[in-house]
């Protein structure tokens, strides 16, 4: 009977422990995003930057119009909506613009956002934005993940055309996937990597996978 | 002794039986509307209970908009939005954060009853949804301010909420230190004691242990004020010690459960100011679900609908944090139990759960407050606005 106690206090330990390291993954997303992006190429067949197109969801894009003046009422201009995007980018800054870019395995850094504005289009809000690469690459494999490893925000590759090579070498072929895929089960993180308090990469399960390839 | 923890096993079943049955009510009442449209199919990779909470959330919360919308044309769509926001709260909540963590904490630490867990989960989720409509309704509807100032707000109330648990845990953790110190002190070490008041009579309790078992006492203290835990340490410390009576649990049975909430107990010592330090912590800060439902049903020219959802939300998630509290409470009523029934250090087990249990109310204040433990990661929407 003495035993019992300690074997008990350690299970609630564990409970307490599980829940209190768990806090963490709370991460659900309260934002969706559907997503194209263009990798843009260089004449010398060099990858300069992406160009994203990002549409918010009803509700997420009615939340961010509150409060803003429009001079014809459900009708927003770029110009009317240009202190938003200004603020979309600079806040998007802080998570790396959700965009990871690896040249042959080597991490790419991304320079400030260029040519940004917001688009109102049947009720929703679309963000159009350059990310140049701080130094243009020309990689055989190049991958670009687009995701929010918070998961706060739920990325979706866009169904059609999701992804556009401009100006690339005609040898270069691209590839993706989607969170959805069978393909990407295999990074499940088991519920340890939920406990364990590192929800740092939880996100990455539900990352779009883009691949591109040039001989 | 072994009746007891039947008794505890089987309310934590019933409790995570419930949820369950509710959410299968839920799912059932919201396929039936003609307004669920195709569900989505589950993300399987995000793996196990955690992963399919996520996306049972997400599924729902996604609802919400072209429910509303619906709504605008149709109004029977609002029974649909309700049952939706219902089933998003019992989600929602089932995942970490929402204060559950410190409710259940501070009841382990206080060894409240399972009654006043309940109703401190629905209070404090009903004080949740009330900000998040008093938010939108003053920021929104009256001022029209802009997502990003009303998103200051939602920070500063958040900042207030996480220094109020803080505070609050600080404070628990205060009282539950000194009541640990003095169990240390005092060896052999007290049980666990309090002044009983509702079937035992005072001058019983405090003068007369000897006949007493000590799960019956462990029990009664339930419903009593920590102060009286204090005297009741000093004052009867050692006639306690060893004196245990092990079939002495018939007796816990009658006046430890068979009573209704009596008024006594409810308004007795602290009374529902006992909880209301934990209701303000855990119910100040609004979800930012329910900002974004509302924001959007004005824009609907629907408020009312949003603040009905808003509410339906707040119910289900009170229903989780209830039935999650209900479960601690009764783990700490388990290790009560087990720790009365071995020897006198038992009690001083039990100040040790108890001081821990503060300890982590402490411990979430603080982690919050700071961000290591920011539950939402982008402040409300902060980093996209």
């Amino acid at each position: 009977m003495k035993q019992a106690p300690s074997r008990l206090i350690g299970w609630l330990l564990v409970a307490l422990f599980g829940m209190f390291g768990s806090t963490a993954a709370q991460a659900h997303p309260h934002v969706w995003i559907t997503s194209t992006s263009e990798l843009m190429y260089a004449p010398d067949g060099s990858i300069t930057g992406v160009r994203h197109a990002w549409t918010f969801d009803d509700m997420f894009s009615t939340y961010a119009l509150q409060g803003i003046e429009s001079k014809k009422k459900g009708v927003y201009t770029h110009e009317e909506l240009a202190p938003l995007a200004q603020t979309n980018v600079e806040s998007l800054k802080e998570f790396g613009f959700f965009t990871f870019a690896k040249a042959d395995g080597k991490k790419q850094k991304f320079e400030e956002p260029v040519d940004y504005f917001l688009e109102y289009k049947g009720g929703l809000l679309v963000l159009h934005f350059t990310l140049p690469l701080k130094t243009p690459v020309r990689p055989k494999v190049l991958a670009l993940e687009v995701f929010d490893p918070t998961f706060f925000v739920d990325f979706k590759l866009a169904d059609k055309d999701p992804i556009r090579l401009v100006g690339a070498p005609e040898a270069c072929k691209f590839d993706f996937q989607r969170p959805n895929d069978g393909a990407a089960s295999a990074q499940a993180l088991g519920e340890q990597n939920f406990t364990d308090g590192g929800n740092v990469n939880f996100g990455a399960m539900f990352a779009n996978k883009i691949t591109v390839t040039c001989p | 002794m072994r009746r007891q923890l039947y008794r505890a096993l089987a309310l934590g079943a019933l409790a995570v039986t419930a949820v369950l049955a509710i959410d299968g009510i839920v799912h059932v009442l919201a396929a039936q509307t003609p307004f669920g449209g195709a569900r989505p199919p589950m993300n399987e990779q995000a793996g196990g209970i955690i992963g399919w909470l996520l996306a049972k959330q997400s599924e729902f919360y996604r609802e919400m908009s072209s429910t509303i919308r619906a709504a605008k044309t149709d109004g029977s769509a609002v029974w649909a939005l309700l049952a939706i926001s219902f089933a998003y709260g019992i989600f929602h909540a089932a995942g970490p954060g929402h204060g559950k963590a410190v409710i259940s904490s501070y009841l382990v630490a206080n060894r409240e009853t399972a009654r006043r867990g309940i109703a401190l989960a629905f209070v404090s989720a009903m004080l949740q949804s009330l900000v998040a409509v008093l938010i939108v309704a003053i920021g929104a509807w009256l001022l029209n301010i802009t997502a990003k100032t009303m998103c200051g707000a939602e920070k500063v109330i958040a900042i207030a909420s996480y220094g109020l648990i803080a505070a609050f845990g600080a404070r628990l953790v205060w009282t539950k230190g000194a009541n640990f110190i003095r169990a240390l002190q005092v060896h052999p070490p007290a049980p666990a004691l309090a002044l009983a008041s509702v079937s035992v009579s005072h001058g019983h309790v405090r003068h007369d242990h000897a006949g007493h078992d000590h799960a019956s006492h462990a029990h009664h203290q339930h419903s009593h004020f920590d102060a009286h835990h204090d005297h009741s340490h000093d004052d009867h410390g050692h006639a306690h010690a060893h004196d245990h009576d092990h079939t002495g649990h018939v007796h816990d049975e009658h006046c430890g459960h068979s009573h209704g909430p009596l008024p006594s107990e409810l308004a007795g010592p602290g009374g529902w100011r006992r909880g209301l330090g934990a209701i303000f912590a855990v119910g100040l800060r609004p979800c930012s679900g329910a900002i974004l439902v509302l924001v959007f049903a004005l824009a609907q020219g629907l408020f009312w609908a949003g603040i009905a959802a808003t509410f339906a939300m707040g119910i289900g998630t009170a229903i989780t944090v209830a039935a999650i509290a209900v479960l601690a409470v009764s783990a700490g009523g388990i290790a009560r139990r087990l720790s009365g029934a071995s020897d006198g250090s038992g009690a001083l087990i039990m100040r040790g759960i108890e001081f821990a249990a503060a300890g982590l109310v402490l411990l979430f204040g603080v982690g919050l407050l700071t961000g290591y433990l920011f539950a939402e990661p982008l402040t409300c929407l902060q980093s996209i606005l």
